[in-house]
């Protein structure tokens, strides 16, 4: 089997890689890829004119919600949901039902994801910080990473107590895995439901301050400086983390950081009175805080995009605003909103945009993903980018089971295309609308 | 048609159902004619404790011939773990013609509206609104000063905490009064650039020159969360009393939206003096839900269908 990619801008950030050229895929491998190929017998021409050609992308931030919560997703829609947004590798959060803590739920969380149906996307797991996500005693790291666990993450349950978390990190930084931390002082956000501001007050909302995110990102990049642990800073959301993160790499404290597509392209201001759709955590902040995130993530303080992909039942979000569930699904909107936001903006450039969306997050968790050089990657992974199709966002016609988006009804610039992994592809729609030169 | 939050609606708005609400007040005392809902029938959606608020609007559907059923939290599908759109969905689909709601969520009114597509009338939703309550004040104010506009508004003690407060906020402002809010740091929002108001977190600067001051209730609750030091220290620096209202202009009416907690929040001789006009504020209460009633079923000033106040009473 031999598909061409003919024609479009390739944009490899692994190898500094932006031009115009053809990605020649064999055998599930990557062939071949620059601007004079050997087209000759290839089965499956595409015609990239006006595409962006790129590796695969890379999600290192969602919730699949298998086991326990099958209704809101499972591995197969969150897969499916992936490549739909060009992703073809993701890595998945422990907070399932039971909380992926042993290498039994590893087992089956693999299994479950090379099944055929799941696109080709590859799941990496990341395992519980502390057994049962209870924030006491320690997951046995060593165990979970000889399952395949990529990092070890309290996500959804932040550890309080700085003692078990500098425990965690020693025991990490042992088997050499890192940590993915949740930011928050709960002590400071008990009851609340919003960003602490103007349209909390208004509402009649309690509100999440600031300094209960920053308070956390401060004491895990000290305790990661003192272990030497690699810290990976999930959802970053206001300009004084940026701040701390900034100063703790400074320092030389291994710690890298990631940012949503809502929280640089949403403020807490533009929230419709108590749409249960807008409420994540961290919240939605401020202005100021959404242009510190992105000069941030354009200056590699914060070094990439990830969704908190985090799909909800309708009926769970059908409930007054303070007794909904944080989280919104991502997955299908990532492209789209950063395009819109970033990349035609001038904020980044295309290469730098990829990088973010999937070099780079790869790099975190020492994935094999996120570039095109042939052989690097266990099956070619390339996603295909229409960075100037103007689309309407329908939260209905997503793949996901998660319906929980603030952006439907949305006009985007850019669209995920195609997304090939392994002998897999997806392809969007739109794809065939396009006008199409001579197949081979 | 829906009664929600005053900061949705516009002065007009405000203006007719307070207008309308002293109409009802005047009909009612001399016996005069008072539109009728007989036949109309009313979900009274009591989701969190409230004994003077339900009665005031049991009062007014029973003065306009409205029929009501009461649901709590006891007793009701809700303790079953039904979800408040089913509820509202099924009385909804029971034939119920409108629905009445007290919630402790910010939001669960307006949330209970879209769902039930039909007359709903906020009777409070967590720390977000209680409109009918801010009305009756305002008619209150009215009624002792003829206008609003130009006056200033004090309102003493627990606004971050208070739907009493935010309503009233709305409604004062759109008025066309200054509204200050004046407590400790704790209970006041931090970021009040949304609200049209004046923070002053010391009490006689606070109501200094003032036309109206409004005491709110202190919750025990703040104290045993740390917002405060002590019931003590709050009254001292905070309670409405006659050695604070020296700094409030003369004829400064006092206001309390109750309960009240007599010796915190404002001392006895206060809440029962001259300057007091605490009763009045529970009394209209009833002529605003009566009106709030008419409003959400469709009934103007200009009312289609009239009967005698008495006749169904009996
Ligand atoms: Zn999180």
């Amino acid at each position: 089997m031999k598909i061409v990619l003919k024609g479009g801008r390739i944009l490899d950030p692994s190898q500094d890689l932006d031009v115009i050229g053809s990605v020649v895929l064999e055998n599930d491998q990557i062939a071949e890829i620059g601007t004079k190929v050997d087209e000759r017998g290839a089965d499956e021409l595409y015609d990239c004119t006006g595409c962006w050609i790129t590796p695969g992308l890379v999600d290192i931030h969602v919730h699949l919600r298998e086991p326990g919560y099958s209704h809101k997703e499972t591995i197969i829609t969150g897969t499916q949901a992936a490549a739909a947004g060009g992703f073809t590798t993701i890595a998945c959060m422990p907070n399932t039902d039971p909380p992926l803590d042993n290498p039994a739920l590893i087992d089956f969380l693999l299994d479950q994801s090379s099944s055929p149906e799941a696109g080709g996307v590859f799941v990496a797991p990341i395992g519980a910080l502390t057994q049962e996500m209870k924030g006491e005693r320690p997951s046995d790291f060593a165990a979970l990473k000889r399952a395949g666990v990529v990092a070890a993450s309290d996500d959804a349950f932040p550890l309080q107590n700085s003692a078990v978390m500098q425990r965690c990190m020693e025991l990490c930084r042992q088997v050499d895995l890192p940590v993915a931390t949740h930011c928050e002082d709960q002590s400071l956000t008990m009851g609340a439901s919003m960003n602490e501001g103007a349209m909390s007050a208004v509402l009649g909302l309690r509100g999440m301050p600031r300094t209960a995110e920053e308070i956390h990102v401060a004491r895990n990049c000290l305790l990661s400086f003192e272990t030497g642990c690699p810290l990976h800073i999930l959802h970053v959301s206001t300009w004084g983390s940026v701040a701390i993160i900034e100063q703790a790499k400074d320092l030389g404290a291994p710690v890298t950081a990631e940012v949503c597509p809502h929280h640089f392209s949403l403020i807490d201001d533009q929230m419709p009175p108590f749409d249960t759709h807008w409420k994540m955590n961290p919240p939605l902040r401020t202005k100021l805080d959404v242009e510190t995130l992105i000069s941030a993530l354009a200056a590699g303080i914060i070094d990439c995009i990830a969704t908190d992909h985090a799909p909800h039942a309708r009926h769970e979000k059908d409930v007054p605003f303070e007794q909904a569930p944080f989280g919104i699904v991502g997955l299908e909107t990532a492209v789209g909103v950063t395009l819109t936001h970033l990349t035609h903006k001038g904020l980044l450039s295309p290469l730098e945009t990829v990088r973010k969306l999937s070099t780079r997050p790869a790099e975190i968790y020492r994935l094999d993903a996120g570039t095109l050089k042939p052989g690097r990657t266990p099956v070619a992974q390339v996603a295909v980018i229409d960075p100037d199709l103007e689309w309407t966002f329908d939260v209905n016609k997503t793949f996901s089971k998660g319906k929980n988006s603030p952006y439907h009804g949305c006009v985007f610039k850019g669209k995920t295309m195609l997304t090939f992994s392994g002998g897999e592809v997806y392809r969007d729609q739109h794809w065939d609308k396009r006008p199409q030169v001579q197949n081979a | 048609m829906r009664l929600i939050g005053i900061r949705e609606m516009d002065v007009d708005q405000i203006e007719n159902l307070i207008a309308f609400s002293l109409r009802l007040k005047a009909a009612c005392r001399n016996g005069g004619e008072l539109p009728s809902l007989h036949g109309k029938s009313v979900g009274m959606l009591f989701l969190e404790d409230s004994t003077r608020t339900r009665v005031g609007f049991e009062q007014a559907a029973l003065r306009l011939g409205l029929h009501t059923t009461s649901f709590g939290m006891q007793g009701s599908s809700m303790s079953k773990g039904e979800s408040l759109k089913d509820t509202v969905l099924t009385l909804k689909s029971e034939g119920i013609d409108g629905l009445v709601m007290r919630h402790k969520c910010s939001g669960a009114a307006m949330l209970a509206a879209d769902l039930f597509e039909g007359p709903v009338i906020n009777a409070g939703d967590g720390m977000h609104e209680h409109p009918t309550q801010a009305l009756a004040d305002a008619m209150t104010i009215i009624e002792n000063r003829d206008s609003v506009a130009g006056l200033v508004v004090a309102i003493v003690g627990d606004a971050l905490h208070s739907r009493v407060a935010r309503s009233n906020i709305w409604s004062l402002t759109k008025l066309g009064a200054e509204v200050r809010l004046v407590g400790p740091k704790t209970l006041l929002p931090k970021f009040p650039a949304g609200l049209p108001v004046e923070i002053c977190h010391d009490l006689h600067s606070g109501i200094q020159g003032a036309d109206v001051v409004m005491a709110l209730r202190l919750q025990k609750e703040r104290m045993t969360s740390g917002l405060i030091s002590s019931t003590g220290e709050f009254a001292s620096l905070y309670q409405i009393n006659s050695r604070a209202l020296r700094f409030a202009k003369p004829d400064c009416i006092v206001m309390h939206p109750g309960p009240i907690n007599r010796g915190i929040e404002i001392d006895d001789a206060t809440a029962d003096g001259s300057q007091s006009v605490i009763t009045q504020q529970v009394e209209n209460g009833v002529y605003v839900r009566m009106a709030a009633f008419a409003y959400v079923f469709g009934l103007n000033g200009e009312q289609q269908r009239k009967s005698k106040a008495r006749s169904r009473a009996s």
